[in-house]
């Protein structure tokens, strides 16, 4: 007997120690408290240095940047800063900055604080800005509500104008201001003008974010407490979902494999909106430097040995587009289909093989290659899996090589040691911010998501570098849609999917993906029905 | 003593399973011609839905049973070969530092004993980590972490037999101690070492599934730890992916420790008598 009260005092002991490490309890009211599934832990949470997806889904509540994608005409919705205008000469670009904006220790939003941000972190520190920004001189603060960027080349103001969402998160000068910024602790827990407040991180739990009493936009947000349940297990998302534990779940956090099961639990639906502005790319990296691939028809073989279709079907199970090109299909202003296109053909795989000097060996095999499969997604290893078959059907022993995410950006974008790769791309809204840097030449080793095939082709790179002091926003498009030709007729590296992320979401949530980067946005209108 | 084994039931049955399974991964070729990674049909296929694929097909459209039959061929190979390469140097060590004695059994054995406070599968994990996952670091990596056992093994034997009194003797006729060894004392002190080889072989097949699955075996080899994995992310909407192949090294493992349980139960008795 006194075993057994001993061992229920025990259980009760571990589950007051469970209880303790579990979420705050916290008397809210329903539709109070918004639970997310975050699978991944950013190591630096400043979207100002590190502009990245997976830093955005939690930093951008906190942090705001000049303004956000829309849907509507245009393309942008002004946050921080209220309107933007180009000078003509294309040196200059003037921001109205939003006024009886708070930081959340209380002091007043100036220019001083867009002034510096830029300055002192977009330019210098951050992994985008740094080539965006490079050209940028001086930021003048005429007064509190104006900055004025000057740059010291032409610089498109529809290249600054999309790259705005990404690249422009505010930091507060007060805090930053004489310090190491790279190691401020104010990195950890952030310091924004956002509709939530920084609460907790308890790493490999959860982080705690409050909302914003002050924020600037009237009745905003309509959340009071926002948490990320850290979920690395996909199979994990889905099952809390289901059991009513996680209200939200966005970067496909639950499975493709999943969501036909998971669209019929009643309560949850699926959204595959709100991805529009950061459409990544399925690609297969191609290294120049190796004696096969230098050979265009052995590119063009590679090309038409892949069957999209299939891709589509199998692999990401009709949640994908073919790709035609380095910009998907359902980007507004640069897309155009008129490029070279490389329909599935065995036959003519084979023939183009045949005419590069590579004749089928006795078992059938002409060459060997390495692919390396990046291992960030199921998808893309997925893809190198059927990569391997569809290559071996045109007599290309491609032996896949796996690594892990280090291994893998170490193997592919430092020491060059791959022969073909798979690797998710990203297009953000401009081809100048992460599309161009694919293909151009004279990027340093090291740089990753970059040329490092060694591909090099001056007339590319003459177009690249003309674009980018283009001001004529219809000139600049068009330099872009000769781009993407060029790209496909000489293919330095093979788009072979568009592929947009999905969420899983209670169906009582109300302003889910009501822009197109909104998994990424800062969730002010988000709601959540009692 | 094969005979003595072999009326033990539980060794017909060990016995018999891995026998057909070393004729499957023998026959891999016949029984299944051609590239078992080669995508032949339409994906997700059920098990006992199509003729042509009795066992179904995976997410890309890949014959389940193909795959099944050329893994066992990779998990025997691999299971076989890491378990030869432990016993091949568990004895080489174990037995030297049994004749050596002295310093060089001291320095022998506290090197064991570095390897043996590593949990194996660990160092598995770190070996194939830092070389990069082909089919021979894998057996390597496993053999790394099973080798401890023989050598202890081999070692007590010797060093019992080595002051046994038919020894004494032949030391007295003149017997060099080179042929001592080779004569006398190794075939005494190896049929332990084969006794527990069958746990080794076990042992292997299931570090290589679990390496597979955590995606650190070879990536252009079909196993059956690796089809495991894959299956992983359809568990609820294809769970015969998974099972399958699980299944097959459930029972596989369970064989091997059936015929190590009859061939020890053996060897006990005859020490016995």
């Amino acid at each position: 007997m006194s075993f057994l009260i001993s061992r229920r005092g025990l259980i009760g002991v571990a589950a007051g120690l469970l209880a303790s490490t579990a979420l705050p309890r916290l008397a809210l009211a329903a539709g109070g408290r918004l639970v997310v599934a975050a699978d991944s832990e950013p190591r630096q949470l400043n979207p100002a240095i590190v502009a990245s997806n997976g830093v955005f889904f939690i930093a951008s509540k906190i942090v705001e940047p000049l303004a956000e994608a829309s849907f509507e005409a245009g393309g942008l919705r002004p946050l921080l800063a209220t309107s933007w205008e180009g000078s003509e000469d294309g040196l200059a670009v003037t921001f109205r900055l939003r006024e009886g904006v708070l930081w959340h220790d209380g002091k007043p939003f100036t220019s001083a604080d867009v002034a510096f941000s830029a300055l002192e972190v977009w330019k210098p520190l951050q992994n985008i800005g740094r080539s965006l920004f490079a050209n940028l001189e001086d930021v003048e603060t005429p007064d509190d509500q104006t900055a004025v960027f000057r740059f010291s080349k032409p610089t498109p103001l529809q290249l600054v104008a999309n790259a705005l969402p990404v690249v422009s998160a505010v930091l507060p000068k007060h805090v930053y201001e004489g310090t190491e910024i790279a190691a401020n602790p104010a990195n950890a827990a952030l310091i924004g003008t956002g509709p939530f407040v920084w609460g907790e991180h308890k790493p490999g739990e959860y982080y705690l974010l409050r909302r914003n009493a002050a924020y600037w936009a009237p009745d905003q947000p309509k959340i009071d407490e926002l948490v990320y349940r850290v979920l690395p297990d996909r199979a994990a998302a889905a099952n809390s979902l289901e059991a009513g534990e996680i209200q939200l779940a966005a970067f496909s956090a639950v499975p493709l494999t999943d969501l036909e099961r998971v669209s019929e639990v009643p309560g949850l639906e699926v959204v595959t909106k709100g991805y529009e502005a950061l459409t990544y790319q399925l690609t297969v990296e191609i290294n120049h430097r190796n004696a096969h691939l230098k050979h265009l028809k052995v590119r063009q073989a590679i090309a038409h040995a892949i069957d999209r279709k299939f891709v589509l079907d199998a692999i990401f199970l009709g949640y994908a587009a073919e790709a035609t090109g380095p910009v998907p299909a359902n980007d507004p202003t640069f897309y155009t289909p008129e490029v070279e296109l490389y329909p599935h053909d065995v036959e003519k795989a084979r023939a183009l093989l045949d005419e590069a000097g590579y004749p089928a060996g006795a078992d059938g095999t002409r060459f060997k290659l390495r692919l390396l499969p990046a291992p960030y997604f199921n998808e893309t290893r997925q893809f190198g899996d059927y990569l391997r078959q569809a290559l071996a059907a045109v007599g290309i022993d491609a032996v896949i090589v796996a690594n892990d995410s280090a291994g893998h950006q170490k193997a592919v974008y430092t020491d060059h040691e791959f022969d073909l790769a798979v690797a998710p791309t990203v297009f953000r809204a401009d081809p100048a911010i992460s599309t161009t840097i694919l293909v151009r030449s004279g990027v340093p080793a090291g740089t990753p998501f970059s040329n490092q095939g060694g591909y090099e082709n001056p007339e590319l790179d003459a177009l690249i570098d003309e674009a980018l002091i283009t001001l004529d926003s219809g000139k600049r498009v068009d330099l872009y849609k000769r781009f993407q030709k060029l790209v496909t007729e000489d293919l330095p590296l093979i788009n072979v999917a568009d592929w947009s992320f999905t969420s899983v979401a209670s169906d009582r949530l109300r302003g889910l993906a009501s822009n197109p980067r909104w998994a990424v946005s800062n969730w002010a209108d988000l709601e959540q029905e009692a | 003593m094969l005979r003595e084994i072999l009326r033990r039931p539980e060794a017909w049955i060990g016995g018999g399973l891995l026998l057909i399974l070393l004729l499957v991964a023998a026959c891999a070729p016949l029984l299944a011609p051609g590239d078992p990674l080669a995508i032949v049909g339409r994906p997700l296929i059920r098990p006992f839905a199509n003729a042509d694929f009795p066992l179904g097909t995976d997410r890309l459209g890949r014959d389940l049973l193909a795959g099944l039959i050329h893994g066992a061929r990779a998990s025997a190979a691999v299971g076989l070969a890491a378990a030869a390469v432990a016993m091949l140097l568990g004895a080489t060590v174990g037995s030297a530092a049994g004749f050596a004695g002295g310093w060089i059994d001291e320095a022998m054995m506290r090197v064991v004993e570095a390897f043996q406070i590593v949990p194996g599968f660990l160092l598995a994990l770190a070996f194939v980590s830092a070389l990069g996952p082909s089919l021979w670091t894998v057996v390597l990596a496993i053999a790394l972490g099973a080798w401890t056992g023989p050598a202890r093994l081999v070692r007590s034997r010797v060093l019992s037999l080595r002051e046994a009194d038919f020894v004494a003797a032949a030391r007295v006729m003149g017997m060099r101690s080179g042929e001592i060894a080779l004569r006398l004392v190794m075939p005494l002190a190896l049929p332990p070492v084969l006794a527990i080889s069958a746990t080794i072989v076990a042992g292997a097949v299931l570090t290589e599934a679990a390496l597979s699955f955590l995606g650190l075996g070879d990536p252009n080899a079909v196993t059956w730890g690796r089809m495991i994995a894959e299956g992983r992310n359809q568990l609820r909407s294809a769970a015969y992916l998974s099972m399958i192949p699980g299944a097959a090294l459930a029972l596989t493992v369970v064989a091997v420790y059936l015929l190590g349980e009859a061939v020890t139960e053996v060897l006990a008795r005859k020490r016995r008598a």
